[in-house]
């Protein structure tokens, strides 16, 4: 290999070799390491593994993460699936990129200031309540629920999941679905037999990463689902931030990328299978 | 008309899932003018008063400064990086090719919690955290994949003869590069800075475990909103989509308009 | 061949276990028009990069001038190309295009201007100096391409396949504008083309290619009317051919048994080739002339040609003037009777 080929291959390796697997790595190692009197021992123990994996807390976060994360991906994919379908066949190509550009404005808002828009929104005396309240009903408890975790996971996820649901609706073949009708198939039918099937690794994919980030986003449910229990990030944070101990916060994240690792792969698997068993 | 009907269902709720969307950011800027200090309806007056105090606020502006500084350095280096890698996948094909693209793809499907512990524990076992280039490095690994995609989609549209022609016609590798390649993808390299640079500016999990004392405005936000209920944070989230939506826009101009006609 | 300008000696070139060239042994002359042929896949533009350096020969050796190039990098050689794509650069106009050779020789401003214009103005298309590429028609375009090979007034232009693009009746001016050049600047062309009419219109030798092996190499007429194996027979024209046992002055095959000249020793396997133009065809039975019946008819505006079948299920083929078509009267089905001057057989001795 010449030396400029050489200069283009190189430093990503060595960069991302430094610090992207460096830390990645590491931090599985660290998982094994020690803390003593405030600071890090390197050592080789499970103590930190025995710790949190027999502690109730631990199972209780892990579940809950999973359980909201989960709800999240499910809600976002059912709420969005109307709106990508209108967006892929009931308007313009000009409507359609429009839409997607204004989709894509959110991830250059801070979610921060989003997620605390929805606080002030959402509280006791916020917008909603004081709406509610002059017609007579309320008010309704919103912040510090499962509820307000959700709604914040959605403002993370939604515009995402819209963009990638669109894509994979628009880029069916429209010719299948002409023949489907063609044959006598209904509306609603095509869409279960037809629509869904042909964009089925699209919706897996969006569904994926909706999943991805609620699972690891600490924002929505530490302001608006009020951390009770804490999820998994949470628990990362606390562990981090207090008591130095990096190790525990460690066996968390690690607890989470196999989770994660395991979830991807059933999704991806799914998501390009060809035949579906029936 | 039952399909009629259909479609203004799906128009409709197309319409609320808009709204949802936009609610919060439209209801920031709102806010960022009330004069209350929690707002609700009926709104207060209106008023400037929380931008006033953030610009006299002397930690923001050290925030400010250390974001733009962040933002900046980290958009050229995710840029060049993004650049090699995307050059190299459009022109080489070698052997471990797959793991080689993963490396520099993979860091967006990490959560960023994850990305923050991982960092923050590896930089500070090699003495390297509590900067500001701490961020720096961690920010470029983190968006450089978002550079890379945007220039191997322009290098995608490339005449492969092109580079090929530049040298047939007397230009070294280097040349080359310099005079056919770089002009080709100059607006996908703008676009790819701007991204870059507006990604970093808005991230806050890894920036807040990574920079110790050197805090970004993101952080800085984080931090107010774990006080109280404080209205400036609706001022500073509103010029932050100011500066962020500048980037896009650019990066708009730049790039997306061209694939658009290309 | 007296000091040629390109030598290719036993050159192979391999992609992983693909072998795309074949021990070519290849001269070209100084200030020689040459066109490389073959159907797709044959190494024709394989050839062609490997004398530009584009790709390196994995043996044998690539002379220019009598300068060994293996290791000669592409940007050191000064063998233009004129690509299939013409490989514009879209963010020059024309001129900054042209002037591109020169500014990689750091020729100053001035001169490039000058002499980037003066090739646009030779190829008539000095108004569109300024416009940008994208806005050009193919013709123009192909233009600039070859005034941007040219400028840097090389020994040797290297075409590949560049007019394929271009419509019909574009094609024959090109063919024209590169002929003309050619004789003016008196330098090698070397045009890799599928295209027989191309090929046999502007060259001064032809290379018939297949399967990474040269088959033939003459003059267009040798080829057009001498081909020298089936392939070549297949290929180039339109041929009918027969294989069958020689006789000593007479081939024997499956319609019947022909006189022809140039045949090997009684008993050995030959083929005969028979031009579909010089086949002569009528309704009316003749003494010696082959009966058949029409299949199917080619239309191609001045000539048509007509497939026939014979009794024993051979297809023919007869190329006829447009205009005594209506002395045929021809549907399918229709019987004709086939025949042929005994010169205008040749014969192959492979088989």
């Amino acid at each position: 290999m010449n030396r400029f080929a050489l200069v283009f291959r190189l430093p990503i390796i060595v960069w991302q070799g430094l610090f992207f697997l460096g830390p990645l790595f590491f931090m599985i190692v660290m998982s094994f390491f020690l803390v003593k009197n405030y600071r890090m021992e390197e050592a080789f123990e499970l103590k930190n593994w025995a710790r949190m994996l027999t502690r109730g807390y631990v199972w209780d976060s892990y579940w809950y993460t999973l359980g909201m994360a989960g709800s999240a991906t499910l809600v976002a994919t059912l709420v969005a699936f109307p709106a990508a379908y209108a967006l892929a066949f009931r308007v313009s190509a000009e409507v359609r990129r429009w839409a997607i550009f204004l989709l894509i404005i959110p991830f250059f808002t801070s979610y921060l200031v989003r997620t605390f828009s929805w606080y002030v929104i959402l509280a006791g005396s916020g917008v909603i309540n004081a709406g509610l309240g002059t017609v007579g009903f309320g008010p309704y408890t919103m912040l510090n629920t499962p509820f307000g975790t959700v709604v914040g996971y959605l403002t993370l996820t939604l515009p995402l999941v819209v963009i990638l649901q669109t894509v994979a609706l628009a880029n069916i073949d429209q010719n299948l679905v002409q023949a489907a009708r063609n044959l006598g198939c209904s509306p609603p039918r095509t869409l279960i037999s037809v629509v869904v099937p042909l964009a089925k690794t699209g919706l897996i994919i969006a569904a994926l990463f909706c999943f991805i980030l609620s699972f690891g986003d600490f924002v929505a449910p530490y302001y608006l689902g009020g951390s009770k229990p804490p999820t998994l990030p949470i628990l990362i944070i606390d562990t981090t931030k207090s008591g130095q101990q990096w190790p525990r916060a460690a066996v968390v994240a690690v607890m989470m990328m196999l989770t994660l690792f395991a979830i991807a792969a059933t999704a991806i698997w799914l998501a390009y299978r060809r035949r579906i068993a029936s | 008309m039952s399909g009629r009907i259909a479609t203004g269902l799906l128009l409709g709720w197309l319409l609320l899932v808009f709204v949802f969307i936009f609610a919060p950011i439209v209801a920031s800027v709102i806010f960022s003018f009330n004069s209350d200090r929690f707002p609700t309806i009926p709104l207060g007056s209106f008023t400037t008063h929380w931008y006033d105090t953030i610009f006299a606020d002397a930690e923001i502006g050290e925030a400010a400064r250390n974001s733009i500084i962040v933002s900046l350095s980290t958009s050229v280096i995710a840029t060049t990086l993004g650049f090699a890698t995307a050059y190299t996948d459009y022109r080489y094909r070698f052997r471990f090719k797959g793991p080689y693209l993963a490396l520099i793809l993979l860091p967006p499907t990490i959560p960023l919690i994850i990305m923050a512990l991982a960092m923050l524990a590896w930089l500070s076992w090699i003495g390297a955290s509590g900067q500001l280039w701490s961020i720096i490095i961690a920010h470029s690994v983190l968006t450089a994949p978002f550079a890379m995609a945007i220039l191997r989609l322009r290098l995608h549209q490339i005449d492969p003869d092109l580079e090929a022609a530049a040298w047939n016609l007397g230009s070294s590798e280097w040349r080359a590069l310099r005079s056919v390649i770089l002009p080709f993808c100059r607006p996908a390299i703008i676009s790819a800075a701007c991204l870059t640079a507006a990604i970093s500016f808005d991230e806050f999990a890894v920036a807040w475990f990574v920079s110790g004392l050197n805090k970004t405005v993101p952080v800085i936000i984080l931090e107010i909103v774990q006080g109280n209920i404080d209205p400036q944070v609706n001022a500073i989230g509103s010029l932050v989509f100011l500066t962020s939506m500048t980037l896009v826009v650019l990066a708009q101009l730049f790039f997306i308009a061209r694939v658009g006609r290309a | 061949m007296k000091d040629p300008l390109v030598v290719l000696s036993g050159v192979v070139k391999r992609f992983g276990t693909f072998t795309a060239v074949h021990r070519l042994d290849l001269e070209i002359a100084q200030g020689e028009f040459i066109a490389i042929m073959g159907p797709s896949g044959c190494g024709k533009t394989t050839t062609l990069r490997m004398i530009a350096g584009l790709e390196t020969p994995s043996e044998g050796e690539v002379r220019i001038s009598g300068q060994v190039m293996n290791d000669v990098p592409v940007h050191e050689r000064d063998t233009p190309l004129v690509w299939q794509s013409l490989a514009l650069f879209p963010f020059l106009n024309a001129r900054e295009n042209v002037e591109f050779g020169l500014r990689m020789r750091g020729v100053d401003t001035v001169e490039r201007r000058r002499r980037a214009m003066e090739w646009l103005e030779r190829l008539d298309i000095g108004a569109f100096a300024e416009r940008s590429v994208d806005t050009l028609s193919g013709g123009q375009r192909q233009r600039v391409a070859l005034a941007r090979s040219l400028v840097t007034e090389p020994r040797i232009l290297l075409l590949d396949e560049p007019l394929s693009a271009l419509d019909a009746h574009l094609v024959i001016r090109m063919q024209g504008v590169l002929t003309r050049l050619q004789r003016e600047l008196g330098i090698t062309f070397v045009h890799v083309t599928h295209s027989q009419s191309e090929a046999l219109a502007m060259a001064d030798r032809i290379v018939i290619m297949s399967e990474g092996r040269v088959v033939q190499i003459g003059r267009p007429r040798e080829i057009y009317r001498t081909p020298g194996n089936r392939f070549v027979a297949e290929f180039v024209g339109r041929n009918n051919i027969l294989s069958g046992i020689s006789r000593g002055d007479a081939i024997e095959t499956a319609l019947g048994t022909f006189p022809a000249a140039g045949l090997p020793a009684p008993g050995r396997p030959a083929t005969l080739v028979i031009a579909a133009d010089l086949v002569e065809i009528s309704q009316a039975p003749r003494d010696g002339a082959i009966p058949c019946s029409l299949i199917s008819e080619e239309f191609v505006g001045a000539t048509v040609t007509l497939f026939l079948e014979a009794a024993d299920g051979t297809e023919l083929k007869v190329q006829v003037p447009e205009r005594a078509l209506g002395e045929l009267n021809q549907h399918a089905g229709s019987r004709y009777h086939l025949s042929w001057p005994a010169d205008a057989g040749h014969v192959l001795t492979e088989t």
